[in-house]
């Protein structure tokens, strides 16, 4: 891809103003709330943003593999009262720590407990507070012009939280957020702002589930200080009926570290979008995933590690299976600035299909002005050896274990890159449940 | 143990094995020789339950079962055992896991209780040492970065923590070195006992000095043509196949 197709704007596209309509028929009631003032401007700017282009199509760069169907008619509605739902029904935790409980974006206080030196709030209380950073995190970072479903989720900026770890802290346990949405063809705009001070260090877990049909829209913008470190870890498990689309942007200030890694395997249909900023030197960055995919399900990971400055290290390791007439996503770029020399950029993508009808698409791209750099890519799509399950068959495997054990073996590649054990843990054993419930 | 009657198998629509017949009992070692191409790993594959061979005629009967109608996990459970002529690689899947896999499997099939974690590992190191196997290659995946004849003991190790009832043995000396002969035949010759049957395919007679079989069979054009003692393998080595059949019938 040229320089130039890439900067172009999705501002250039062919106006879908009718289509994109009804989407922002909910937000006018947002109009008389208390909201801050460049709260209200951001809103007006996404939905002047959205309102020109409507959802991408596939005639769009970038989504040319990711049919957004699913998403239309626009039937999905936005509400600001306060959700009601069933507390039994939000998962008991994973590891038995600290969490923030979010249902339909909305934050619950009463339900959330954090660790020492974590202040957490809802996105509305911070802006009040008007919490050092916010307005720049929430605003700057946003990049309504490359992205309609992140100008979307701006038109109805309210609900969300803001977690901030004082500087020089580091928090040994890790904190999950679980992103609970209830249904009822609900339309879910949270924006998260996560915010390490300098030094600082922390564990997130995300999990993204529900029951019944919703569109989950989720903005997640993490600033991370000189030398802080992060490990952020997701399972998006929406509901079967779910659809996910959620941006996260990573702003790496000098010198700090990002471990990010995420499963997908719920809702009908997803898109996780990740852009690594290494806007400083000496930034390491890595970004991890795996999905499992059956039914008609359709996933979508679209990845962008940027280098801005020198002695980057970025790494892109993403490995999935695809079953059924299931389809799965990988689109991941290295952008390397001309400033950024001696970067050290990877990238790669494995799809493992267990059915003629289930499909994968990668689209890997180096984008390198830089010259000295080093940068590489592989990917590859392909079948189980079926001289590979016959060995094993022979040695008296049953044939689905066989399957199991070579997927499993298959995908621990990627989920082995995993740093925090405990919640690598859970990733084999969600590997493990997906596989016996499929009879593999 | 093994009756196979009348056996013939088309692979990739041409006959490969055009009436192969062939009967052992408990505890007996047989050795097939033959020509290159002549179907020696053709009628392994078969017995093991590889797909891509078509049985057209004939029966193989193993402890009393009709092998060919079962699926390849239910022949190894029944206690067949298949030492592969190229052994496959798993990359990812350690060997560890694999042999322990594969023997918990075998024993749950046969209604015995899986083996306690030490108990494994102590069996397998057992089994390592006496086949002068590296324990860290238990870690690496299943025979990834093995080198041929390190592949070859792999076979045997398999073959010797299964525990099989029979055991074929598709050219499991070649690619090793005299060394590796000997303890890979020691290793053979420790499993032996009149429960234990062996099939022998080589090429060369040198093995059949440590492996001493009882009965050697001469299989070309996709039949036995000759059965005899082990002084027919002597007799191969020194005359070639040409008197055993009429080598222009194969093409
Ligand atoms: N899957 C297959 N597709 C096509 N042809 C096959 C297949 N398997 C075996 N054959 C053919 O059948 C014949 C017998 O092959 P086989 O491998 O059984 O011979 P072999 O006796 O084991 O030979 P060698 O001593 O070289 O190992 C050969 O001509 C081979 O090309
Ligand atoms: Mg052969």
């Amino acid at each position: 891809m040229t320089a130039a197709a890439n900067k172009e704007s999705f501002m250039a596209q062919a106006p879908q103003v009718a289509a994109a309509l009804p989407w922002l028929a909910d937000a006018d009631a947002l109009q008389n709330d208390k909201a801050a003032g460049w709260m209200k401007a951001l809103r007006s700017t996404g939905a002047e943003a959205f309102s020109q282009t409507g959802l991408p199509t596939l005639a769009w760069e970038g989504w040319q593999y990711t049919n957004l169907r699913a998403l239309t008619p626009a039937k999905f509605r936005y509400s600001a009262e306060p959700v009601k739902f069933d507390a039994a029904k939000i998962p008991s935790p994973l590891l038995g720590a600290h969490r923030v409980v979010l249902v339909n974006g909305q934050y619950q206080p009463k339900l959330s407990s954090l660790p020492e030196h974590v202040t957490v709030m809802s996105l509305m209380e911070a802006a009040d507070k008007n919490i050092a950073g916010i307005e720049e995190q929430l605003v700057t970072l946003g990049d309504l012009g490359k992205n309609p479903m992140t100008a979307l989720n701006a038109a109805y900026l309210r609900d969300g939280f803001v977690l901030v770890v004082a500087k020089n802290r580091d928090v040994a346990e890790p904190i999950e957020v679980v992103f609970y949405n209830a249904g009822r063809d609900a339309a879910v705009y949270p924006r998260v702002m996560y915010r390490l001070g300098e030094n600082a260090g922390c564990t997130v877990i995300e999990r993204h589930c529900g029951e019944g049909a919703y569109f989950a829209n989720i903005y997640a913008s993490i600033v991370l200080e000189s030398a802080s470190r992060m490990r952020f870890y997701r399972f998006q498990e929406e509901s079967e009926a779910g659809l996910h689309a959620s941006n996260t942007v990573v702003q790496q200030q000098k010198g700090s570290s990002f471990e990010g890694f995420s499963l997908g395997m719920g809702a009908k249909l997803a898109r996780q979008e990740f852009r690594l900023q290494l806007i400083d030197r000496a930034i390491s960055s890595s970004i991890g995933g795996t999905y499992l995919m059956k039914g008609q399900q359709s996933h979508d990971f679209t990845v962008l590690a940027d280098h801005f400055e020198p002695d980057g290290k970025s790494v892109q390791h993403f490995k999935g299976v695809v079953d059924d007439q299931a389809r799965a996503v990988y689109q991941g770029k290295i952008h390397v600035r001309r400033a950024a020399q001696k970067t050290d950029g990877y990238q790669s993508h494995h799809a493992l299909l267990l059915s003629p009808t289930a499909e994968a698409s990668a689209k890997p791209e180096l984008e390198i002005y830089a010259d000295d750099v080093k940068c590489s890519h592989g990917a590859t799509a392909g079948q189980l050896n079926p001289e590979a399950i016959f060995y094993l068959r022979s040695r008296g495997i049953p044939h689905d274990l066989a399957r199991s054990l070579m997927v499993e073996s298959f995908l621990g590649g990627a989920i082995e890159k995993v740093s925090y054990e405990p919640v690598r843990d859970i990733y084999f054993a969600r590997v493990a449940a997906w596989l016996a419930g499929r009879g593999a | 143990m093994l009756k196979i009657k009348n056996l013939h198998v088309n692979a990739a629509g041409r006959p490969v094995l055009k009436g192969l017949s062939l009967e052992m009992k408990a505890g007996e070692v047989h050795a097939i020789m033959g020509p290159n191409g002549s179907g020696k790993s053709t009628l392994s594959y078969v017995l093991a339950g590889r797909d891509g061979y078509e049985v057209t005629d004939g029966t193989v009967e193993f402890m009393g079962q009709d092998l060919l109608s079962m699926e390849p996990e239910d022949r190894a459970a029944l206690g067949l055992f298949l030492a592969f002529q190229y052994p496959v690689e798993i990359p990812g899947v350690s060997t560890t896991t694999f042999l322990k896999t594969a023997l918990n499997a075998i024993r749950k099939k046969r209604g015995e209780k899986e083996l306690e974690p030490a108990a494994f590992l102590k069996l397998q190191k057992q089994k390592i040492q006496q086949l002068g196997m590296d324990p860290e290659m238990m870690k690496r995946g299943v025979n990834v970065g093995f080198s041929g004849g390190e592949k070859k003991r792999n076979e045997v190790l398999q073959m010797a923590m299964l525990a099989p009832k029979l055991a074929i043995m598709d050219e499991t000396d070649s690619g090793l070195d005299i060394d590796a002969l000997k303890v890979v035949s020691e290793g053979v010759n420790a499993l032996r006992g009149p429960e234990t049957s062996f099939l022998v395919i080589t090429h060369y007679q040198r093995l059949l000095d440590y492996i001493k079989p009882d009965i050697v069979h001469v299989l070309a054009n996709g039949k036995i043509q000759k059965t005899g003692g082990p002084e027919l393998a002597l007799l191969l080595e020194e005359k070639g196949y040409a008197d055993f059949y009429d080598a222009t019938e194969a093409a």
